[in-house]
């Protein structure tokens, strides 16, 4: 999971640190008497900057008193090029990636730095909190159901064939296991063979579905099934919605219905890890119009890259709570930040 | 976002415009705009730096064709490299030939196999269906549904769970047909077990077409999907699914580089009409946000066969609720406005979000109330006065509510045609702007 994004991350981390100490290694042996090292074309901060923010007098007395170094724009230019293709790549959205770009280009301009400093560290500090501060903190759904009020509802929204049905039967399994009892609604009355879909994962796992016929109002299904809950004291209610795009006004406003009608606590919103650029429009489209507590991203087996989960974060600021990571019931996991970003980053610092 | 893109590249084509040698600079930004637009609509990364250096290159060596402009001449350019990007049209033959159909989970295969099996059956084929699908639950229940909507044998067994034996039994059971279309499951190129299943059953059917279904929203996984995909049963097509949404399926021109192969067919809504044959032109000017004039074209000439929609009367500025009704017919078959305008050239024209609000569902309601109207009333909707109003509800079986909404929005219409006559300068026709339309194809 993520390893390609780690992989390339490391390398563009490579790359940064590099660039800065090129500059140091140039412009360390400069002294206060010729101020501008001659050869290091453009390599050095000093050579290059006197227009620049700090002036000549500060970066010498910078350099020669705290014995420290101003990282430059002009250092890092080419590096972050180059981690802007990497997270391109990664399937991190455009706009988002020019937000983290120059999320980390403010973070490194402009710092000193003690000579002998590790250039890493600044580096993946930058990094680090810039993936940390687009990620969030994270969701515990246990936590959250032990401290609310029974039952539970949760409410799942996305386009079609992301895994909703999928994720509703997995995270049926994974609360289920947690000791919650559970309730599914089988609130996607419009596929065809969806209702089938959720009732033979319900008996394999167990569990309690409410479901209408195809073509039944899904606010009626899934008002029936919180009914159910209030009256057995289940724990949760995992309501199944059917595949909408945000461009159709008409299943937006039935979205909108089944959320006046049965009130969810929670509102997950299902993608899948292997969308484009287009996970950024809808995901601020759904979240815009019923709104979004947390995310689940699905198939993350697929794709080692996981861009998604930035794009997606950045857009709509809402916690990530589960990836689906497979077919089997248990191939779903929590998503804990900071855990992640540690692992993307090689664990270091 | 598309918008502004698009917009951003078009106002770097315009400073080519009145340049007499190719301007490097200029040359410079309409690359950077044309790559921001290429990368925001998923095409993959690696591709987009050689089309981008490629452009570059040409705009600058190549000599100035005679009579040409700067700006034409680099539109060409961009345009020769983009279709080139898509490559040809895959061939599709109306003959006996089976289909095996692939793809990631969740990519839109089922719904998909059962508008090609409408798609043939409409060209006059006898078309089979079989679910290979052994795994989703519900999967054969999903493929019957929709099969026996359309009167099309589909051979499955929800019980069953090997692929392979349903699909040697399903090739007995549907010989009859021309056709065979075998749906299998949802698979990514990371699940051995899943790959070596469909290599096997691509030598079960002997499949004359092996055809990778993409999610337009696909990113930049595509490229490595489709490889793996074509290393184990050889792609020969790729099919585009959920354009009706935001995405622009960059995603599967990555497919096609990898492939070596053209793009089908592009799915763009739920119900199984929704299929249409893919074209280069329209497609390339959806994915820079620039107008699909060529697949509007299509659309209106179809619909008009069926309805004789009286366009000219619609933009003359005399519309009444009798041509609202026609239009509503049209465009009912034509697909949701907003994909509609979304294919219009128009630009920066932006109409009100209101028109873009009447669903389907809507539009039936609509011809419903002005079933109720009189002929009088149709042609002069100012008569209508609260009596009227209830009388027409009550013959429409709705509330005088409904009557209102439907004149709001026909007013609405009225005002925005209207406004799209001034824009075309008073002489505005639909008809000739679509003539104009195909002619500059």
């Amino acid at each position: 999971m993520f390893s390609g994004l780690r992989e390339r991350l490391q390398a563009a981390r490579d790359r940064l640190g590099a660039s800065i100490g090129a500059a140091a290694a140039a412009s360390a042996p400069a002294t206060p008497a010729a101020p501008t090292p001659s050869g290091t074309s453009g390599e050095a901060p000093a050579a290059a900057g006197p227009a620049k923010n700090p002036s000549l007098a500060d970066k010498v007395r910078i350099l020669i008193i705290d014995r420290e170094l101003v990282v430059s724009e002009k250092d890092i230019a080419d590096a972050l090029s180059e981690l802007e293709m990497t997270l391109l790549e990664s399937d991190v959205a455009l706009p988002v990636t020019d937000a983290l770009i120059a999320d980390i280009r403010t973070g490194l301009v402009g710092k000193h730095r003690k000579i002998g400093e590790s250039v890493d560290a600044l580096v993946v500090g930058a990094l680090k909190s810039a993936l940390l501060n687009i990620l969030g903190t994270g969701f515990d759904l246990t936590a959250y159901i032990k401290s609310h009020e029974r039952p539970v509802k949760i409410l799942f929204t996305g386009v079609n064939g992301t895994g909703k049905t999928t994720t509703v039967a997995k995270i049926g399994a994974y609360l289920k296991k947690q000791g919650f009892s559970v309730v599914i609604g089988a609130g996607d009355t419009y596929r065809a063979g969806a209702i089938e879909q959720i009732g033979v994962h319900a008996e394999r796992l167990g569990i309690k579905v409410i479901e209408h016929q195809t073509g039944a109002d899904p606010s009626a299904v899934l008002f029936d099934t919180v009914q159910y809950a209030a009256a057995h004291k289940t724990d949760v209610v995992l309501a199944d919605t059917a595949g909408r795009f945000h461009t159709k006004a008409n299943l937006m406003s039935q979205l909108e219905k089944i959320r006046r009608v049965m009130k969810p606590d929670l509102i997950v919103y299902v993608d899948e890890a292997v969308a484009g650029n287009d996970a950024v429009v809808r995901a601020a489209e759904f979240d815009r119009t019923v709104g979004a507590d947390a995310i689940v991203l699905t198939k993350a087996d697929m794709d080692s890259r996981g861009g998604a989960a930035i794009s997606i974060a950045h857009t709509i600021g809402k916690p990530l709570l589960f990836l689906g990571t497979g077919q089997a019931y248990e191939d779903i996991m929590p998503f804990e930040p900071g855990a992640v970003v540690d692992e993307l980053l090689g664990g270091a610092a | 976002m598309m918008d502004s893109l698009s917009d951003s590249l078009k106002s770097a084509l315009k400073k080519l415009a009145g340049k007499a040698v190719v301007d490097r600079a200029a040359v410079d930004e309409l690359v950077k705009n044309l790559q921001r637009a290429l990368l925001s609509a998923d095409v993959n990364v690696k591709l987009v730096m050689e089309l981008s250096k490629a452009i570059r290159t040409r705009s600058l060596d190549e000599e100035l064709p005679k009579n040409t402009n700067v700006r034409e001449h680099v539109l060409r350019i961009v345009y020769q490299e983009l279709v080139r990007l898509v490559y040809a049209t895959a061939d599709l033959k109306l003959e006996p030939q089976v289909i095996l159909m692939a793809g990631l989970q969740g990519s839109g295969k089922t719904t998909t196999t059962a508008k090609i099996a409408r798609y043939f059956q409409k060209k006059g084929m006898k078309v089979g269906v079989i679910c290979a699908d052994t795994f989703r639950p519900g999967a054969y229940d999903q493929l019957a549904t929709l099969c026996a909507k359309i009167n099309v044998p589909c051979f499955g067994d929800p019980k069953a769970t090997d692929a392979r034996q349903i699909v040697s039994d399903g090739l007995l059971a549907v010989k009859d047909q021309e056709v065979i279309i075998v749906d299998t499951q949802g698979r990514h190129a990371l699940e051995p077990d899943l790959i070596q299943e469909i290599i096997d059953l691509n030598v079960i059917t002997k499949a004359s077409h092996r055809w990778l279904v993409i999610d337009a929203a696909l990113g930049q996984q595509a490229s490595e999907q489709a490889r793996r995909f074509h290393q184990a049963i050889g792609i020969d097509g790729v099919i585009i699914t959920k354009m009706d949404g935001t995405a622009k399926g960059g995603g599967a021109l990555s497919a096609v580089a990898e492939t070596k192969s053209g793009i089908v067919f592009i799915g763009a809504g739920e119900t199984i009409e929704d299929l249409e044959r893919f074209d280069a032109n329209g497609f390339i000017s959806r994915l820079l946000g620039m107008g699909d004039l060529q697949a509007l074209v299509e659309r209106v000439q179809e619909a008009q066969v069926a309805t004789e929609v009286d366009m000219e009367a619609m933009m003359k500025g005399h519309f009444t609720l009798r041509d609202m009704y026609k239009q509503l017919e049209a465009l009912n078959k034509m697909g949701p406005l907003k994909q509609i305008m979304s294919m219009l050239p128009m630009g920066n024209m932006q109409l009100p979000e209101g028109v873009y609000d009447v669903t389907s569902t809507k539009m039936v309601r609509y011809r419903i109330l002005m079933d109720s109207m009189t002929p009088k009333e149709l042609d002069d909707p100012s008569l209508i006065n609260s009596s009227r109003m209830q009388r027409i509800a009550r013959g429409a079986g709705g509330t005088p509510e409904e009557v209102r909404e439907l004149l709001k929005y026909y007013k609405m219409m009225h005002k925005t045609l209207k406004g799209l006559r001034g824009a075309g300068g008073g002489k505005f026709n639909m008809q000739r702007l679509m003539k104009r339309f195909s002619g500059m194809q």
